[in-house]
């Protein structure tokens, strides 16, 4: 558990690290999108403005592209640029690019589409109300008995809301290609998780033009939390189409404001639960969940979302008698993606919901009704996973404990007497499978490779980028403390799909728990195959045998089997568990919650570098808990938006004092920790809330506006 | 775009003279550049102004502070004459847009914008102030409560401007003071609702209640029918429902993209009753 | 029109359109690509520079404004000591995350240290309550501009 230092906080301060924009290339030229602002429809003219000279443009629409207009995702539904009509709001039409940004912008700025609009669906509950948007495959899990529920058992039956969450990476999406004609190459510099993706990309729209897409990240990718996982493979293959057309370098990097409103976002749920409680044992003992997730025009990779979403929907509870069905449904606006939780958030935050809604209602303490339901050792997931340890009702507990919770409660309870505004205290509780879900892994097949020099430096060649969660340092630092390496001659270097095996995205909080976990195996066993104690002693006295590669594959437990058609089986082999207690104060006269202070507690196991996991959790709790409060697109309609002036991020005065523990950190194995903190934050401020008021809210997050409503139906 | 950079404040009459058509003064930007970027100011005429002494600084002048027109939101929360002065107005100017922000903003640029979110115009309003707008040939001072006529729009003829805010040294003398905005997070924040009010209080009764509202009107406006009833009147012999009331003719709520109007209207109705309760 | 200013303690001189964006000048004439661009309206501060010694956001500052000023940016204050100091506390806590707002973090901070300086955690939350950061939660942050305060 050392504080390994970063290696790149330096030249990230002084501003010598280079991110996409930072880039250029002889003879670069700019591009940029022009995208669809109707939702719906069919473009029946494009006017360009006058007084350019068009001649000085490249153009590029589906009609350039030489190889396929769908984008490669776990469902190939969607198109790089409208083809015939448009479905969203914010849909590709045409690639322009120009050498001078500003001109190129002022152009489309001023370029007028005259659409035919078709009906459209752009209200969340528009679409997640209405059975006949379904798309795709429903998902279910089936574990009931059958039996009828006992008259005697409590019924509770309530339906959730979660809206779009925006990813918010301070660097907004970027690509550069540079077509190489001589070579038949398209080298592309992108800002993204998953290089191999971009180059899947790049290579499904260029087709046989190109022999090999090749795709190398920048230095710098400025945060991404899952919005960097699908949507560089689009503006990619967009890039590399006007580079291949224009015969230039193109970069392409959008204006804030086109980000926010072309790219993929957290989906918006509807999710419905129905329980039946024994209201002796205080145990839950039938369960019917409803889960619902709004996908965007197209499914692109949703299905994968709504798996995990539905995965985790149960929270960490045991119950008898479960069902669980989830569906995707269409609206017209843009295909959703992965967000940092990646379907999770969306249950925890209605299942953790409803935990506290049984439990008033039963008039127990939300503590001491999970505490009877929570998971223990040889309890089952739904998917009859067995449940193999109770760290998360350790978590739980260490998170009562150190929060004060039982005396906060009272403390509150007092204060609130005598006083207009009000104080509250809420839990929650969650977990996250770490990496693909079920069988992934094992076709993801990760390869990592490793050279070490004549000097005894360690080259690591891995796929996975470091986004701002320090991968590249941790991940070298698996590396050099399993062989006591010294820290300068361990490096990740750029990845880069002509140099780096395919050690699979940058996703699902794999990267630590499988490639670093790999790469601490990889370490051992080099040292058993060279018989060395000291590495640089050893390539100093060996010299002829170095430079020399070694590679390494992942290979997935044999444990983990999963049923894809019926979702039975062990769906993750490893769980981050984790619990959270956070105090609000709520202010009467404008029905604003203030967060003061959130408790989180962790199980992700082996701890490698504390600093870097706390600033990581703390960031991700802060994301959670906005999510909760304060951060969404405050009108349905989609595409008025305008930029961070219209979407809360919360500034440095609005966070509650964070405070993060890790627990069972003695674990031999390091599990995932970048999406955990993301998941359970959210509803331990609505159950605050209630708890402060006696309210319930059951649609997030839980804005002044309103609470304001529900006051006022009261 | 055509851009002039006058030399002194007679080449800066001159031109605003002589040309009337579409023209901006630039003082710190905040606001410009990002009507300029996204196409609301286009072909128009941008006059420089932030280097003309005779427009910036914050001086005693008898009875009155004068801030001139383009001095930095910053320099007005550092100036000590503000700070003995009228600490209530620097106090509450800490919430403006962000630091950074408050850098480059100028308190004439936000006056003149005509946004009804503006941050200062609420204050500024409850402290009396009064503009001293100037031409070629004219300087007239004219009360701030005055100068807006609609949204984004304002008394000033083509060849005019903005030479100064005046406010009374002793606008906050004696007075309690409350000053509330309320938006979606506590930095860098447009205002939902903000609700600028003093008072005093003699034998149990109000005897001056100045009250001003942001962001609920298409500016920033007093809000005189409230002021009125609730003079003279103690605590108890005021009616909440004739102050809603009241209120239901003073400001015009609107729903959009930041907040809805039934909450505008009724959180400035709790303002209004927290500040009399304090 | 021609615009003479200091840039990181160096005089400088260009010809340019008086209007555009000191963010521009900055990276594209100068080639100093710490200073960010993350939302190009002064909601984010990943542009901010200092000007005269106060912080702005270079992405609403224009050319005119600059004439005859002094600016600096992310690079020109991490060749100063208090700059350097403020990099060694950054680092030591692993603050940084993407890193993309940082440069403008190290500008405000350093403003903030050396106008004010007192370890006092309400007030640091203040003067950087115009930099957002999506990465880290702040906190790691706020601690590390303590440790200059304490240092310095």
């Amino acid at each position: 558990m050392k504080c390994v230092r970063k290696f790149d906080a330096r030249p990230k301060l002084d501003g010598s690290w280079k991110f996409i924009d930072d880039y250029s290339y002889p003879e670069m030229i700019h591009g940029q999108l022009l995208y669809s602002k109707c939702h719906h429809g069919y473009i029946k003219k494009i006017n360009f403005p006058e007084n350019y000279d068009l001649s000085e443009f490249t153009i590029v629409s589906s009609k350039d592209i030489p190889g396929e207009n769908i984008v490669p995702e776990p469902v190939c539904d969607q198109p790089f640029m409208m083809d015939k009509e448009v479905m969203h709001y914010g849909q590709g039409i045409l690639g322009i690019a120009h050498p001078d940004r500003k001109l190129l912008l002022k152009f489309i700025k001023e370029t007028k589409i005259e659409y035919e609009e078709l009906p459209a669906i752009t209200d969340i509950k528009e679409c997640l109300n209405n059975p006949d948007n379904v798309f795709g495959r429903e998902l279910t899990i089936d574990h009931r008995t059958g039996k009828k529920p006992d008259p005697h058992w409590d019924h509770h039956h309530k339906i959730y809301y979660t809206p779009h969450q925006e990813q918010a990476y301070l660097e907004p999406q970027g690509m550069i290609a540079v077509w190489q004609p001589k070579d038949k190459i398209m080298f592309v510099r992108a800002t993204c998780q998953c290089p191999f993706f971009v180059k899947e990309g790049v290579e499904a729209i260029m087709g046989d033009s190109i022999k090999e897409a090749i795709i190398e990240t920048s230095e710098g990718i400025g945060g991404a939390f899952g919005g960097k996982e699908d949507f560089p493979s689009l503006l990619a293959g967009i890039t590399s189409l006007l580079s291949y057309k224009s015969g230039k370098p193109v970069k392409i990097v959008l204006e804030r404001e086109d980000d926010i409103r072309i790219t993929t976002k957290r989906h918006p749920s509807r999710i419905e639960i129905e329980t039946w409680t024994d209201p002796e044992a205080k145990k839950i003992m039938k369960i019917d969940i409803d889960y619902r997730l709004d996908a965007g025009a197209y499914q692109t990779l949703s299905p994968v979302v709504l798996a995990r979403g539905v995965l985790h929907s149960i929270s960490g509870y045991s119950i008898p008698d479960t069902f669980i069905r989830g569906r995707l449904f269409r609206s017209n606006t843009p295909s959703n993606g992965a967000f940092r939780g990646f379907g999770a958030p969306q249950a925890f935050a209605a299942m953790e919901a409803h935990i506290d809604e049984i439990a008033a209602g039963m008039n127990i303490n939300p503590y001491k009704f999970r505490k009877k339901n929570i998971f223990k050792i040889g309890d089952e997931f739904p998917t009859t996973q067995p449940i193999l340890e109770n760290h998360l009702s350790d978590c739980l507990e260490r998170v009562i404990e150190k929060s004060n919770y039982f005396q906060k409660l009272e403390e509150f309870k007092e204060w609130n007497k005598t006083h207009k505004d009000k104080k509250g205290i809420g839990i929650s509780i969650g977990y996250h499978g770490g990496g693909y879900t079920g069988n992934g892994e094992k076709v993801l097949n990760s390869e990592v490779k490793v050279v070490i020099e004549k000097d005894a430096t360690v080259k690591i060649f891995v796929a996975n980028t470091d986004m701002g969660q320090g991968a590249h340092t941790t991940l070298a630092q698996m590396f050099f403390e399993a062989i006591d390496h010294p820290r300068e001659k361990c490096l990740v270097q750029l990845p880069n799909t002509s140099k780096t095996p395919n050690s699979g995205p940058t996703v699902a909080s794999r990267t630590i728990y499988i490639i670093g976990n790999l790469l601490r195996k990889f370490a051992f066993k080099i040292k058993d195959e060279l018989e060395f104690e000291n590495l640089e002693e050893y390539v100093t006295s060996n010299q002829n045998e170095f430079p020399r590669e070694f590679r390494m594959n992942f290979v997935q437990d044999p444990s983990v089997v999963f049923d894809d058609e019926n979702y039975v089986g062990v769906a993750y082999k490893d769980y981050s568990w984790a619990a959270c207690v956070t105090e609000i104060y709520f202010l009467a006269d404008t029905y604003q919650i203030e967060l003061t202070k959130s408790w989180n507690v962790m199980d992700i196991g082996k701890v490698v570098n504390q600093k870097i996991a706390t600033g990581q959790a703390e960031g991700g709790v802060l994301q959670g808990l906005a999510y909760g409060l304060c951060e969404f697109f405050y009108k349905s309609g989609y595409g008025r938006m305008h930029g961070f002036t219209d979407y809360a991020l919360p500034t440095t005065l609005d966070l509650p004092e964070i405070d993060v523990e890790f627990i069972h950190t003695d674990s031999p194995i390091a599990k995932g920790l970048g999406e955990i903190p993301m998941d359970f934050p959210a509803p331990s401020v609505r159950n605050a809330f209630h708890n402060a008021t006696g309210i319930f809210i059951d649609e997030y997050p839980l804005v002044p506006e309103r609470i304001f409503k529900h006051l006022k139906k009261i | 775009m055509k851009f002039i950079r006058p030399n002194d404040m007679e080449g800066l009459f001159q031109n605003i003279e002589e040309n009337n058509d579409r023209k901006y003064f630039l003082a710190g930007g905040t606001d410009i550049n990002i009507q300029i970027k996204n196409g609301t100011i286009k072909d128009a005429e941008i006059i420089y102004i932030k280097h003309l002494k005779e427009l910036n600084g914050i001086q005693i002048e008898k009875d009155d502070i004068v801030i001139g027109a383009t001095t930095n939101i910053s320099d007005i929360l550092n100036s000590k004459i503000i700070k003995e002065n009228l600490p209530f107005f620097q106090r509450s100017l800490e919430s403006f847009a962000s630091p950074l922000l408050q850098t480059s903003a100028t308190i004439g640029g936000n006056i003149a914008n005509g946004s009804p979110t503006a941050d200062v115009v609420p204050l500024l309003l409850v402290l009396d102030a009064k503009l001293e707008i100037v031409s070629k040939s004219q300087i007239r001072i004219i009360e701030l409560t005055n100068f807006f006529t609609g949204y984004k729009t304002n008394i000033m003829k083509a060849n005019e401007l903005i030479r100064s805010i005046i406010i009374p040294k002793k606008a906050e003398n004696g007075f309690d003071t409350f000053f509330e905005k309320v938006g979606s997070r506590k930095s860098l924040m447009i205002s939902k609702i903000s609700l600028a009010g003093l008072k005093n209080i003699s034998h149990n009764k109000f005897t001056t209640i100045k009250l001003a509202a942001g962001s609920l009107n298409e500016y920033p406006r007093r809000l005189y029918k409230i002021e009125e009833y609730l003079t003279d009147k103690s605590l108890l012999e005021i009616d909440f429902l004739k102050v809603e009331e009241l209120l239901n003719e003073e400001i015009t709520p609107i729903t959009d993209l930041r907040s809805d109007k039934e909450y505008r209207y009724h959180v400035c109705v709790n303002l209004i009753r927290t500040f009399l309760n304090e | 029109m021609k615009i003479s200013f200091k840039l990181n303690n160096k005089n400088v001189t260009i010809d340019t359109d008086p209007m555009r964006r000191l963010l521009d000048i900055i990276r594209e004439d100068f080639h100093l690509t710490g200073t960010k661009e993350g939302c190009g309206e002064g909601e984010c501060g990943a542009c901010t520079v200092l000007l005269d010694g106060k912080p702005v956001t270079s992405c609403l500052v224009n050319a005119v404004h600059i004439d005859g000023k002094e600016v600096m940016t992310s690079e020109g204050i991490a060749q100063e000591p208090l700059g350097k100091l403020l990099i060694d506390c950054f680092d030591e806590t692993n603050a940084v995350q993407c890193g993309f707002c940082f440069p403008g973090f190290l500008v405000t901070s350093y403003h903030y240290v050396k106008t004010d300086g007192e370890k006092n955690l309400d007030k640091i939350k203040k003067a950087l309550s115009g930099n957002i950061c999506r990465c880290t939660g702040y906190q790691k942050i706020f601690e590390s501009v303590m440790m200059a305060c304490e240092r310095n």
